[in-house]
């Protein structure tokens, strides 16, 4: 395959030698290292395919061994230039290609980002193109080290980072840091302002584990909205019991608390529903920056309608957004029925939206101990409601109040007389 | 020949291989179709259905139908086709 594609750019002929032994002709040819191939006899002769180059060297061989050659064809590259040396326009389309070729790779076309999962592409490709770094730019002006340092100058959580330039694509590999938890607890250490806890909501105390801070109220106290459960205050007190001075803390405690919460949801019976009937208008069109080109219109006289847009922004290769996006405009129209629901209907969507509501508690740690929600139907709605007896920590961040004590001290300061 | 036979005894005797110290041709044939040749000196003659080719021990002779050389360099040659018969054929007054 590759040796023939080597004649072709070389170029071949194809001769016929004839004579009184063209026998002597081919051995001749052959210990003088000239290659034959394709050797095929014809009466009074051969024919075969050899190089330009060697077909130059035949003239003393003929010579010698009194042969005849005949030239029967050219074949391969120099050649198909010779013969179309006249069509310019081809010449020039094919430096063209060559040339572009040459300026198009002098450009990064694509960014590519590996190993990134709590950074999306699209953040990374926004970042870097605040930073200038963008396709489009010259491969060049491309820093490598550069983005390194800037990317994880930016990124705390990315501990690892490699730029290189592959092609015309700028390839980011990212190492990011999977230890979260170093992060929270460094935030908590930040905030050292002393803290109460207090009740978020009425209730009664079922259960205590106090961290830090003094706790108020025992297991089995109702509480308010908003009382103190744990004081970030320490009382310090002397020999005699009486308070000279304070500590403060951050408070941090699980407080649980049996609360009570009202649910209610109504519906109507009635509704109105889409009934489509077909009828629809379509407006494809190409935007171009601000400008848009848009085929036919969705203009209409439906009495209702809805507008559909859907639009794409066409991207070249993964990360390099052209200004270019194509879209479609549907305009459907339909008519509004008005429909009841069944009692069955009105039980399921109510009994629903009451289960979905727990599971949201249920998220969020609350238990639920007990439901006293019941479904009611009346002539046009239907309402659930009820109370729901939960069990949920009640804890809530209040600053502590700072106290001073006024201490009687004696005026021990003495004047001193120059 | 006594050179020659002297050589023969010494090639076999040192374990060289004859077709470097004899110039013997060697021919590999793949099935009936393909003859791969080398150590030979010249073609003698060339048709559809008889290649003679000239070796330092004498002749070889290919038959058979469509036979053609693929290509021919001063080391070797490939006959395809369908080959029927390989003869040999020595050199007059030897053995």
């Amino acid at each position: 395959m590759i040796r023939s594609f080597i004649r072709y750019l070389r170029g071949y002929v194809k001769i016929r030698a004839e004579g009184f032994s063209p026998e002597r002709f081919l051995n001749i040819c052959s210990s003088h290292q000239i290659l034959i191939w394709g050797l095929r006899p014809v009466p009074k002769g051969y024919e075969m395919y050899m190089s330009v180059r060697d077909f130059r060297r035949l003239k003393p061989i003929a010579k010698k061994t009194r042969t005849k050659i005949v030239l029967d064809g050219r074949y391969g590259f120099p050649f198909f230039l010779f013969r179309y040396r006249k069509r310019r326009v081809f010449f020039i389309g094919a430096f063209l290609c060559v040339a572009l070729l040459k300026a198009y790779s002098l450009f990064i076309w694509d960014i590519h980002f590996e190993g990134n999962d709590r950074w999306p592409d699209e953040t990374l490709s926004e970042y870097l193109r605040s930073e200038g770094v963008s396709p489009l730019m010259l491969k060049s002006a491309v820093d490598c080290p550069g983005i390194v340092k800037s990317i994880r100058k930016e990124y705390n959580d990315i501990v690892w980072v490699s730029a290189s330039v592959d092609g015309s694509r700028l390839k980011i590999q990212i190492k990011e840091n999977e230890d979260v938890l170093l992060g929270e607890d460094a935030e908590v250490s930040e905030k050292k302002t002393p803290t109460d806890l207090i009740a978020s909501s009425d209730g009664v105390i079922t259960s205590i584990v106090t961290r830090s801070g003094v706790p108020q109220v025992h297991v089995g106290d109702r509480v308010e909205k908003g009382d103190i459960l744990v004081l970030g205050r320490v009382d310090v007190a002397d020999d005699s019991g009486e308070v000279t001075g304070y500590q403060y803390q951050r408070s941090d405690a699980d407080i649980f608390a049996d609360t009570t919460l009202e649910y209610r949801d109504e519906m109507s019976l009635t509704y109105e529903e889409k009934v489509y009937d077909g009828k629809k208008k379509y407006e494809p069109y190409i935007r171009l920056g601000k400008f848009t080109i848009s085929v036919g219109s969705i203009s209409n006289k439906y009495e209702h309608s809805e507008i559909l847009s859907k639009e794409r922004q066409l991207k070249a290769g993964e990360n390099f957004y052209l200004p270019v996006s194509l879209g479609i405009k549907t305009a459907r129209s339909y008519a509004l029925e008005e429909k009841t629901y069944s009692q069955d209907r009105t039980r399921e969507l109510l009994s629903r939206n009451f289960r979905r509501f727990c599971d949201d508690l249920a998220e969020k740690g609350i238990h639920i101990r007990e439901n006293d929600v019941k479904i009611h139907l009346y002539a046009d709605s239907a309402v659930a409601s009820g109370t729901l007896f939960l069990n949920e920590r009640i804890t809530e961040e209040a600053d502590t109040e700072i106290l001073t004590i006024e201490r009687k001290e004696t005026d021990e300061s003495v004047g001193t007389d120059d | 020949m006594e050179k020659e036979q002297l050589r023969e005894r010494l090639a076999s005797a040192a374990g060289m291989p004859k077709d470097v110290t004899m110039k013997a041709a060697v021919i590999t044939v793949l099935g009936n179709f393909e003859a791969c040749i080398e150590n030979y000196r010249g073609i003698t003659e060339y048709t559809e259905c008889l290649i003679r080719i000239q070796t330092k021990g004498g002749q070889i002779r290919f038959t058979g139908r469509h036979l053609q050389v693929e290509y021919y360099t001063n080391d070797e040659m490939k006959i395809t086709g369908r080959i029927e018969t390989i003869e040999f054929t020595h050199k007059e007054g030897r053995e």
